[in-house]
């Protein structure tokens, strides 16, 4: 697979830094405010990404099932808190279910799609299992944020009638299921756009890095649909399941809506 | 015995942002079938939060509430607000029709087995409370006296026997309101007891008047109607 990977040298890598320098030209520019962040983004994205980097050598060269185990477990613990502060809206105690959720979409498919379509030797092969696991848990740390912000948002605009129908005797599965309905349909679009798009308008990630690395295009664009399919399914399931667990945070235990007032 | 008593309600709202914290001690008042009542006082008194906290719809911090007996906590809280029925002051209807919206009671779990009315009771309804448009009518579209009268209809249509109407007449003209008060001592009449906050000058429907002050309910300064 490393056939005709061409390598980037160090001084070309920070060269490639003054790249940064556009977002940051226009953040001074606009009165952003955003320098500050746009720098503190760039040396991450360089620290984070070469720590990887580093210690997926390692890791290749002395996987056990366990070490591969506790590396993806340590990668959803970080999505788990990224997405946690991702979301704008006051909700508290959304850790667990976030970190529960995304343990059981993300892991779960990635594992179904690496031992059932993949098939690699050793089955625990770190060399396929991070980086499917790793596009999985990014794509449904974001969907779940977003579902979980849209959730709350809806549930918040639909106060008036959530009130009203709890009166009327609904549980508050009953009284939220609009707004539960409204933000797993939301939060499946973007994938089916991607899914769409994909090939025609973009050559998403995956299918680039495998054809920059040398990989025939034809295996790259397999693989590429395998993981298009899996997100689709990853972030269905995390967007659903992240719904389901959290939006009783807005009830009481007796079933009535929590308005500001009484949060 | 009173078909509806409240003993000794505290309740205290922060309430959310500029609103003042308002508090309840020690309210008790029974509510007998068959009678209608008015609950008045100045605006902010808690008329609202004690309608709220007699639908279980907000945390009591002391008291009891009884339903022809009953004590609360026997029933689980969807099977109380299906008996002891709130509507609140802000019409909010589903989207959907006319019928759409009186139908909602029946989506619920809590009236699963129950039959629902058919188009003509519906009808029946709306025409004792004036309200004169087509059951396939997009909710989105009615007037909010319209809505308003929607919504009050859905909670009588399912019969409670304890009515908590919340300035439900607020959004009507006189003449509704008149059919609106009408139509709730007919429902009464039928053996169901009701608790209405108004700001209107008295329609003559109420047997007994309470009044919120201070945090205190008073009872009514003279029952007006036919008590």
């Amino acid at each position: 697979m490393d056939g005709g990977v061409i390598d980037i040298g160090y001084p070309q890598l920070f060269a490639a830094s003054a790249l940064m320098l556009v977002a940051g030209f226009v953040s001074w520019k606009l009165e952003l405010g955003q320098e500050k962040s746009i720098a503190v983004a760039a040396v991450r994205a360089f620290v984070q990404l070469l720590a990887m980097g580093f210690l997926l050598v390692y890791l290749f060269r002395y996987q056990t099932w366990w070490l591969v185990a506790l590396v993806l477990l340590a990668m959803t613990l970080c999505a788990a808190q990224i997405a946690v502060s991702r979301v704008r809206n006051q909700v508290g105690g959304l850790w667990l279910p976030v970190f529960a959720t995304l343990l059981a979409s993300s892991m779960t498919i990635a594992f179904i799609v690496v031992e059932g379509v993949v098939q690699p030797d050793p089955w625990y092969s770190a060399r396929q299992l991070v980086p499917i696991a790793g596009m999985a848990l990014g794509n449904t740390m974001s969907a779940t944020a977003v579902a979980v912000d849209r959730l709350f948002a809806d549930l918040d605009a639909r106060s008036d009638e959530m009130f009203a129908l709890v009166a009327l005797g609904a549980t508050p599965r009953e009284a939220a299921f609009p707004s539960i309905k409204a933000a797993v349909g939301a939060g499946i679009l973007p994938t089916l756009a991607t899914m769409c798009a994909a090939g025609i308008v973009q050559i998403p990630g995956m299918m680039s890095g495998q054809i920059l690395a040398g990989a025939d295009p034809v295996v790259a664009a397999k693989y590429q649909i395998v993981v298009l399919l899996m997100m689709s399914a990853a972030t269905t399931l995390a967007i659903v399941m992240i719904s389901l667990l959290t939006f009783r945070k807005r009830f009481s235990r007796e079933g009535y809506f929590l308005d500001p007032g009484l949060r | 015995m009173p078909l509806f008593e409240a003993c000794d309600l505290s309740v205290a709202y922060v309430g959310g942002g500029d609103g003042a914290p308002v508090r309840l001690a020690g309210v008790s008042f029974g509510l007998e079938a068959g009678a209608v009542y008015d609950l008045t006082g100045p605006s902010g008194a808690g008329k609202s939060m004690l309608l709220r906290a007699c639908a279980r719809m907000m945390p009591l911090a002391a008291g009891r509430l009884l339903l022809d007996g009953t004590e609360g906590n026997a029933l689980t809280c969807q099977e109380w607000r299906r008996r002891v029925c709130l509507v609140p002051q802000r019409a909010s209807l589903v989207p959907g029709t006319v019928r759409d919206n009186l139908l909602v009671p029946w989506a619920l779990k809590v009236n699963r087995g129950r039959p629902a009315p058919s188009d003509a009771q519906l009808a029946q309804l709306m025409d004792a409370a004036l309200l004169d448009v087509p059951l396939d009518r997009d909710a989105a579209r009615l007037s909010g006296g319209q809505a308003a009268r929607v919504a009050l209809l859905r909670a009588f249509a399912t019969r409670p026997p304890v009515l908590l109407l919340d300035e439900v007449d607020a959004a009507l003209d006189d003449e509704s309101a008149r059919a609106v008060g009408a139509l709730t001592a007919s429902v009464a009449a039928e053996g169901a007891t009701c608790l209405r906050i108004r700001h209107r000058p008295p329609d003559g429907f109420a047997r007994g008047v309470f009044r919120l002050e201070g945090g205190r309910l008073r009872p009514g300064l003279g029952a007006e109607g036919d008590a």
